[in-house]
């Protein structure tokens, strides 16, 4: 093998954009990112290396990368009304996730809430004739955040099939032509400062578990009445910040609601999917980084004079590490696919309990193989494993968030058993 | 352990004696009073707290000097006997922070080949002792086999790499190594124990003070867990050591692995407790579904299973170690390649149960588990820092080719 990129993916499933993308991402990572990403854990609180890297990656200044989701009308990319979707997210996931995961959940979350206004059959061409401008009108980077997490709801709220928002505590009232919105939010990604915009669910209607009563609305930052915390300590994913959110009185335009009752629910349940296949490839990219760095490290250091790789008994455990790879990769790739099948004659929606069981599966069982081989090849390097100078003690920490977000792996066990075994009571 | 840990992860009571049942209760005194209660200022100055803390523990409550003889101002725990009592200990010292385990434990161990009964070596205790386990708090690092640099044929320890040279000069020994990576502490050390090979390429513990002329530390090193033990690499250039301070004994180099093993099992596990605590007050008070708390839903209670099982396993063949390692009538002695064997193979599960108990169990606690508020992130950076250092080379599988020859004498696996 001459290098990580022929870690096995299904070619049929390349998109067009495929090649330009990667190799677009791929030089900023190396040029903005490789060399100043030992010293990110240190900058968590202040983002002075991280920020101008996001500068060059979703502002104009740079790639522009935080157009992408909007139709073309409004300025965007369109990625959001393509049959590429999920693919090119995955490699943009794959390629940002490679330098660094906490950039990576970063920047795509910042496309997560506009996920509910501009992807077919979800598009809203009013709201997103009023939020693209701040997209994509600027230079740096500009950040959304999905802050769904409540204190007492924990993973309740991307648990839609069976508690379907009823747990939600923030509220939504209407007065006149603007929403009253109440409530604290906990650990979106982007917040604690970095973000200009705040999509939200809440309830209208609390403890009601009618579809109706789920409303996903928007609110800009600086709206009256929104506090943010500070960001948390974590033990990696510096460049991710995240922090509660306090509503209080909040008041937005009507027009600010993702679409209406009944329907939020369903745009708002795409982000599951998404989440979870953008997952899949922040682990892949980290899992091929460490493929890198950890060929480096078998092939320059020695056990009985040869060098670690020439060992049958290494040989074995750092086989089966990259075969692991290749097998996630492909596995990361056909979730992707069964995301962009669904406008297909033979895909399922995205919000189908098909469409998201699968998913989380594979999202899942790539989350365990990725927590345990980067342990291992950790334990490969034995006492240069937990040194940062190999990169891959980072990865380590980094990607163990992955696995716990969005409900964690006993959510996706659940989903899984939903649909493989038509589970009625879960 | 407190009472309540000590009655549900149940261990063998008749192994630990009174008076190692006594100082247990000191180390848990301590790691209540100085660090688990004050826990968030303690992470918060932790460089600076750390060393007071580890102060307290070590020189005035004393705990720096339980292995050595009574003659030398100990407390006499240096015989095998004493296996299973430190453990417990060192399992009480983990629970608070696995940092202060982790350096006590390397002393231990260093000061375990020359100051056991078996093994005693007056002459270097009496000099030794006196410097580095007196009333100030000193640092010991260890550099143990490990990777060898392709293009280099070094002598070697069963397969490992020994990267510092000794050689005989007039009334001294010189030492010679480039970048050579410490176990931990080689940053702030005060004293290093390093594994070097004669020019019989014969396998021998230097110790070398960190003052002696052409002693290089590296830059420290950024590390994964155990950030107060500053780590950082040693070069040595013509290093000069009075004889004394070489140790040529056969099975000098086992034994420590053996101590190292037994005592980092030891602090992981006693992480992993910690770990139990929290957990079992999340998943009390946590309540999911919108109605019921988290502990009594049965996936959840699942997972909280496992990691009980893990930590109960954990715990239950440490002890069996210790108790094997405290009867060299029986077994051998402790650095003999079955104790040896034994203690690798056993040391090495001992880490992947704590470690898995924890990645398990941060599976319910989601973000919080990963935020340094609660304490959980720490443990598991820790252990797995424990782990890797412990690993020493290609996950284990030197220790594997160890384990492989003891059981069916297959020499040939190690060439």
């Amino acid at each position: 093998m001459k290098n990580f990129d022929e870690f096995s993916r299904p070619m049929e499933y390349t998109s067009p954009m495929d090649s330009h993308l990667r190799s677009a991402i791929r030089n900023w990572a190396q040029k903005e990112v490789m060399p100043f990403r030992r010293n990110f854990d240190e900058d968590w609180m202040d983002h002075k290396l991280i920020e101008p890297a996001f500068d060059k990656l979703m502002g104009n200044k740079g790639l522009g990368l935080q157009k992408a989701l909007f139709p073309s009308e409004v300025g965007g990319w369109g990625l959001g009304q393509s049959d590429y979707l999920f693919r090119s997210s995955l490699i943009i996931a794959e390629e940002i996730g490679r330098a660094d995961t906490g950039m990576a959940v970063a920047s795509m979350c910042a496309f997560w809430p506009l996920i509910t206004i501009t992807v077919s059959p979800y598009l809203n061409m009013d709201l997103c004739r009023q939020i693209a401008p701040m997209f994509v009108n600027a230079d740096n980077a500009v950040f959304a955040a999905n802050a769904m997490t409540e204190p007492q709801g924990g993973s309740d709220v991307e648990n839609m099939e069976l508690i379907k928002g009823k747990t939600l505590k923030t509220t939504a009232r209407l007065e006149g032509e603007e929403w009253v919105i109440n409530g604290h939010k906990l650990w979106p990604t982007n917040s604690g400062g970095v973000s200009s915009l705040f999509g939200v669910p809440c309830t209208t209607n609390p403890g009601s578990d009618d579809p109706d009563a789920f409303a996903f609305i928007f609110v800009p930052v600086k709206t009256p009445g929104v506090t943010e915390g500070n960001p948390y300590e974590k033990a990696g994913m510096a460049a991710d910040k995240n922090s509660d959110i306090w509503f209080d009185q909040v008041r937005v335009p009507k027009s600010y609601r993702a679409h209406g009752p009944g329907k939020d629910k369903d745009a708002f349940y795409q982000l599951i999917s998404m989440g979870q296949a953008a997952s899949c490839g922040f682990l892949t990219g980290a899992m091929m980084n460490m493929y890198e760095r950890l060929y480096t490290f078998v092939s320059t250091r020695t056990y009985n004079n040869r060098p670690l790789k020439e060992n049958d008994a290494i040989a074995g455990i750092i086989g089966r590490i990259a075969g692991d790879i290749d097998i996630c990769r492909i596995l990361a790739h056909e979730a992707a696919m069964i995301g962009d099948r669904r406008n297909m004659p033979y895909g399922d929606p995205i919000i189908s309990l098909k469409t998201v069981g699968r998913i989380r599966n594979i999202k899942d069982f790539v989350s365990d193989r990725a927590i345990d081989i980067l342990g291992q090849a950790m334990d490969v390097l034995g006492s240069y494993g937990a040194d940062r100078e190999w990169d891959i003690e980072k990865h380590w920490r980094d990607i163990k968030i992955i696995q716990l977000w969005m409900g964690g792996k006993q959510l996706c066990q659940m989903e899984a058993a939903r649909w493989f075994f038509n589970c009625e009571t879960l | 352990m407190n009472k309540n840990l000590d009655a549900i992860f149940l261990y063998p009571l008749t192994w630990v004696d009174d008076e190692a049942r006594m100082f247990a209760d000191t180390a848990r005194e301590w790691a209540n009073k100085e660090i688990i209660s004050d826990r968030l200022n303690y992470q918060k100055n932790y460089q600076k707290l750390f060393i007071e803390k580890r102060r307290i523990l070590s020189v005035d409550i004393g705990f720096q000097r339980l292995v050595l003889p009574e003659d030398n101002g100990g407390f006499g725990w240096n015989t095998p006997s004493s296996a299973p009592g430190i453990m417990n200990v060192f399992s009480e010292i983990g629970r608070a922070d696995a940092a202060t385990g982790y350096v006590t434990a390397l002393k231990y161990a260093i000061f375990a080949t020359i100051a056991m009964e078996h093994n005693m070596n007056k002459k270097l205790c009496d000099i030794l002792a006196p410097q580095y386990l007196a009333d100030e708090i000193k640092t010991l690092s260890l550099i143990l086999p490990g990777a060898g640099r392709a293009g280099e044929e070094t002598p070697l320890f069963k397969g490992r790499a020994i990267r510092a040279r000794i050689e005989e000069k007039e009334d001294a020994f010189i030492l010679d190594g480039e970048a050579l990576r410490p176990m931990g502490c080689g940053a702030d050390a005060d004293l290093f124990c390093i594994a070097c090979a004669d020019s019989d390429n014969r396998p021998c513990l230097a110790f070398v003070p960190a003052e002696t002329k052409g002693v290089i530390k590296g830059d420290p090193i950024r590390q994964t867990g155990l950030d107060a033990c500053k780590n950082a690499d040693i070069t040595l250039k013509k290093v000069k050591i009075p004889k004394e301070n070489c140790i040529k004994r056969d099975g000098a180099i086992m034994e420590l692995y053996a101590w190292l093993n037994l005592l980092l099992g030891g602090v992981s596990i006693g992480a992993a407790m910690n770990f139990h605590e929290i957990l079992d007050e999340w998943a009390q008070s946590r309540v999911i579904k919108g109605a019921e708390p988290m502990k009594e839903n049965p996936l959840c209670a699942f997972v909280l299973a496992e990691v009980a099982d893990d930590i109960a396993t954990a715990r239950l063949i440490n002890f069996s170690l210790s108790h094997i390692m405290a009867q060299p009538d029986k077994w051998g002695k402790v650095g003999g390649k079955g104790i040896y064997t034994f203690a690798q193979m056993i040391g090495a599960r001992v880490q992947r149960l704590s470690l898995n108990a924890l990645n398990r169990g941060m599976e319910l606690m989601g973000s919080a588990g990963y935020a340094k508020e609660w304490h959980v992130e720490k443990h598991w950076r820790d252990i797995k820092t424990i782990q890797s250092h412990l690993a020493g080379l290609a996950s284990n599988a030197p220790v594997m080719m160890d384990v492989s020859n003891f059981f069916y004498n297959s020499p040939e696996v190690q060439k």
